[in-house]
């Protein structure tokens, strides 16, 4: 028991500890004070306690896929606040520091809540049954422990780089998180049967398995799938594009119409 | 007229339904043969007190079941072979494949 919990955990809390890190990391490099992670934390854990509050009247909408809706919707926002992020980071380097903030703070929080709120079904299943129930627990807080040391030792990873290549493996580490959430997208989308399935692409299981450990820590910082299909592809890419190539776009734009005007 | 021809062109295009049953922490039943490049509707029972999450890496299927609750997913089309899943809380017990003949 002791050793599942942890394992389960781990896989949710370690999402969330990437992306924190990953922002912390390019908010002092900004001179941003890290306060920001409080309200975002705070915010996302109010969130993830009324979505579990309110999980099984949620789940049964629309003949019991309205779990895939609610999450599919989450994925999404945090692709959005996270493109809304990569925009304003990039094209203003010095101003519109609170807007950059608010981003910041509703990724994590979207983040949090997801995650968040299957953390918590799965530990309320337990708390009845006093018997597994501490077991269960000191996992959960071992768990929690491992994921939130691999985000500091990340955050700290990113700082000894020299700046410049700190911001492009942090863009990196980003733009690859975003398109992991918006294949998630698909998934919850194809699973509903609100979007089309078809055949897989490929399969890369033999190589990386979603199940060993390589799998699961590819599967947490960029949404590995061994055997995804056309859609979910299209939207990996669609992710990458939206963190990585629309924001240069975007300035490149700015720079030709401030140079002209 | 038009919701005749919605319901008429809906049943014949509905997926086919399996259901499944998750009782002690089990599946019944622990397998299930379903027809190749055919979308399935599964329609999952969780009988146990204790909230379960189907998931199958074959499949790249997850979801939280509340317990005395039930839930749908969609699968497939899928190429014949086997997938496995299994109850993510309770990984040791639940556990369960797919055929696809």
């Amino acid at each position: 028991m002791l050793l599942s919990s942890v394992v389960i955990i781990l896989r949710e809390v370690l999402e969330g500890a990437i992306l924190l890190s990953v922002l912390l990391a390019l908010s002092s490099q900004r001179d941003i004070s890290l306060r920001w992670s409080l309200p975002a934390l705070l915010l996302g854990s109010i969130g993830a306690t009324g979505y579990a509050a309110n999980f099984e009247t949620i789940a049964a909408w629309f003949d019991y896929v309205g779990q895939d809706i609610a999450n599919a919707t989450l994925h999404l926002l945090i692709v959005l606040s996270l493109t809304a992020f990569a925009i304003l980071h990039q094209v203003y380097e010095r101003s519109h520091n609170n807007a950059i903030i608010a981003c910041m703070i509703l990724a994590v929080a979207f983040t949090v809540v997801r995650e968040g709120s299957e953390i918590i079904l799965y530990l309320s299943g337990y708390m009845n049954n006093s018997e597994v129930f501490p077991s269960v627990m000191l996992g959960g807080i071992i768990g929690s422990g491992i994921g939130a040391s691999i985000g500091t030792l990340l955050y700290y990873a990113l700082s000894c780089f020299l700046i410049n290549s700190a911001r492009k493996i942090a863009y990196l580490l980003l733009s690859l998180f975003a398109a992991g959430m918006s294949l998630h997208v698909v998934t919850m989308l194809t699973q509903a049967d609100w979007m089309a399935s078809g055949h897989s692409l490929w399969d890369t299981s033999g190589w990386i398995d979603e199940s060993s450990l390589t799998g699961q820590l590819l599967y947490a910082v960029t949404g590995y799938e061994s055997t995804p299909n056309a859609n979910q592809v299209i939207a990996y890419i669609a992710g990458i594009l939206l963190l990585l190539l629309l924001p240069r776009l975007l300035k490149k734009g700015f720079e030709v119409y401030e140079a002209k005007s | 007229m038009f919701a005749l021809w919605f319901s008429v062109l809906n049943s014949v295009l509905a997926a086919p339904e399996f259901k499944i049953e998750i009782k002690n922490h089990l599946f019944f039943p622990a397998e299930l043969t379903i027809p190749a490049d055919t979308k399935v509707k599964l329609r999952i029972f969780n009988r146990d007190d204790t909230n379960e999450e189907f998931e199958s890496y074959d499949l790249n299927r997850e979801k939280v079941i509340m317990g005395n609750s039930q839930t749908v997913i969609f699968v497939g089309p899928l190429k014949p072979g086997s997938y496995e899943f299994f109850g993510e809380f309770y990984p040791k017990t639940a556990q369960g494949k797919i055929h696809v003949e």
